[in-house]
């Protein structure tokens, strides 16, 4: 199911047209349209509430649109289960940290990897040397846990946490990566490492990310979509947003 | 690729060694009503705390899965009294009795799936109470109340089923048959999946795992587990009537799992011979009127002591002795 992308086509990796994703009377998220182009580096601001993860959400499938349509390379994903958007090559990270505490770093890693492939029920374990092993083995050395690949996500540091996250949500080859607040609880010294890691990501692979840290946000986005009560209020280029009148706003009146 | 460290391997082949070698210790009452016993019953507590510890759900309709085996196989047997319309050989009745109870655990899974936690509770305690009362009232299949008599299974290499060295050793052999595959299961892909979901179904299902199916898929294998031990309680009982399979029968095994420990399979067996020893002898130590009490007083000091039962306070005490020093030193290696 890992699909390549196909550099010939015109589809733009996501397209959002008037979503909105209503629980009861409160509107989390309201007529949201976006087009992110395949191999873009897109982020997503705006202060607590404003609905940036709600918005991942309907993307994910976690809470579907309640308005609106969603595609993803042409396909429309809009009602379809989170399990069917991952297998057409959506990944992502949770905001807090969703890890499977009770497995180990190489088990999370490999259910992962096999989440993409048939044989999701199988009763037979992988040998030593299986190709889904060594891909485990590229991926930790990718997002840099090779050193703890047999201990409890529970026994992990924070930032190590995020790391895993990261490489789980890039286990399946995405087309597009979805990171929600991947820098958020990092320490000073762990940022840097995170943000390296981030450039690092292949090119041809889109990018989506809701971030506080208007540094991280800025130093891996090329397109900037800031957001407040669920609408999207302003889009711009990575270098001119911070200019705009309405971000100053809302990220000094937020107290940054 | 190991499934437990050699100190593991150890102690488990020492303890299949003792209970291998138990009939010559052991006089036949103890090896048949005692150990036997808890072995039957024990492995449907296994099926209860697999699902428990590796699905974090708490499932009460593995009794009646269990009864759904011991029915099937009653009703199929070539010895029933009164004999059913499907009468056939054992060595087909036993088989399609499994079957029975994997398709009842796919059943119960497939009508718990969307709930959790008190309501998952709820739903399969009324399947069970659900079907143990319309075992009591439907004649034409169940025999209501009188239920299914004189089950006294095969002949295992020419001798009664009911020969207390057979009986021990055909459940001696299941009792481990079906522990080790739970060992087994919750290392393979399957497994591990069924551990993610527990831990996080949400991101099971955002990395591409349908979260719905794998709980079926456990709820089936669960009942199959389940179904081992039905056949096997029916056979030891020689029939089956529907307070086997009622609520008293549905509570004993819960507390057989809760007593042993949720938090590994081994937790079943020991909660089931405990249960089982008391069960026996309490009313000879204290008397016909009171030995409910007593009962309930064990089982009430095993808990406040140690809230993950007999397994815990084990695992606990052999830490305390500095017998385990790290903290992941107790956990299989599966990859």
């Amino acid at each position: 199911m890992s699909a390549s992308p196909s550099h010939s086509s015109e589809l733009p990796a996501l397209m959002l047209e008037g979503v909105g994703r209503r629980f009861g009377a409160l509107r989390a998220v309201s007529d949201v349209t976006l087009r992110i182009e395949q191999g873009e580096r897109r982020a997503i601001l705006g202060p607590n509430g404003a609905g940036k993860t709600t918005l991942f959400n309907t993307i994910c499938g976690d809470f579907p649109p309640t308005s609106g349509k969603i595609t993803f390379f042409g396909t429309d994903i809009s009602q379809l289960k989170p399990h069917r958007r991952a297998r057409l090559g959506i990944g992502r990270t949770y905001q807090s940290s969703t890890l499977f505490s009770g497995l180990s770093v190489r088990e999370n890693l490999y259910l992962a990897v096999r989440a993409m492939k048939p044989g999701r029920f199988s009763l037979l374990k992988a040998g030593p040397g299986h190709a889904d092993l060594r891909r485990v083995q590229d991926l930790a050395q990718q997002v840099r846990v090779e050193h703890i690949l047999d201990t409890r996500i529970d026994a992990i540091s924070h930032g190590q946490r995020r790391q895993v996250e990261i490489g789980m949500a890039l286990a399946g080859n995405p087309r597009l990566l979805m990171l929600d607040e991947p820098a958020a609880g990092l320490s000073a010294a762990e940022r840097p490492q995170l943000v390296a890691l981030m450039a690092e990501l292949p090119r041809d692979l889109t990018l989506v990310l809701i971030e506080h840290d208007m540094d991280v946000a800025l130093a891996n986005s090329e397109k900037v979509t800031v957001m407040k009560d669920g609408e999207v209020v302003v889009e711009s280029t990575s270098d001119k947003v911070a200019d705009d009148p309405m971000v100053q706003a809302i990220y000094l009146g937020e107290g940054h | 690729m190991i499934m437990m460290t050699s100190r593991q391997w150890l102690a488990t082949a020492a303890g299949v060694v003792i209970l291998l070698s138990l009939p010559l210790f052991l006089p036949n009452f103890w090896l048949v009503n005692i150990f036997g016993r808890a072995m039957v019953y024990g492995v449907v507590a296994l099926s209860l705390t697999f699902l428990a510890h590796y699905g974090g759900f708490v499932s009460l309709a593995q009794t009646m899965v269990a009864g759904v085996a011991g029915y099937a196989v009653a009703m199929m047997a070539p010895t029933a009294i009164p004999l059913g319309p499907l009468a056939m050989p054992y060595f087909a009745a036993i088989p399609l009795a499994l079957l029975a109870a994997t398709v009842a655990g796919a059943i119960v899974g497939m009508i718990a799936v969307n709930t959790r936690e008190i309501y998952l509770l709820m739903i399969t305690l009324a399947l069970a109470v659900g079907l143990s009362l319309f075992a009591q009232s439907n004649i034409t299949w169940f025999r209501g109340y009188e239920g299914i008599r004189n089950i006294i299974g095969p002949e295992v290499m020419g001798l009664p089923f009911r020969t207390p060295l057979v009986f021990y050793y055909v459940a001696l052999g299941v009792a481990v048959s079906m522990f080790l595959l739970v060992l087994y299961v919750v290392r393979t892909p399957f497994g591990l999946v069924l551990q993610a979901i527990r831990d996080s179904d949400r991101r099971a299902a955002a990395i591409g795992y349908y979260v719905g199916l794998h709980r079926i898929a456990s709820f089936a294998l669960a009942g199959f587990i389940a179904g081992w031990g039905g056949v096997l309680i029916t056979f030891y009982n020689i029939g089956i009537t529907p307070s086997s399979i009622g609520l008293w029968a549905t509570v004993a095994v819960l507390i057989m799992a809760v007593i042993g420990g949720l938090g590994h399979p081994l937790g079943a067996f020991i909660g089931a011979l405990i249960y089982t020893v008391m069960d026996t002898f309490a009313s000879s130590i204290i008397g016909h009127d009171r030995f409910n009490t007593l009962i309930g007083l064990v089982f009430l000091a095993i808990v406040l002591l140690s809230p993950d039962g007999v397994w815990g306070l084990g695992k606990r005490l052999s830490t305390a002795l500095g017998k385990r020093p790290q903290v992941n030193a107790d956990r299989e290696t599966s990859l």
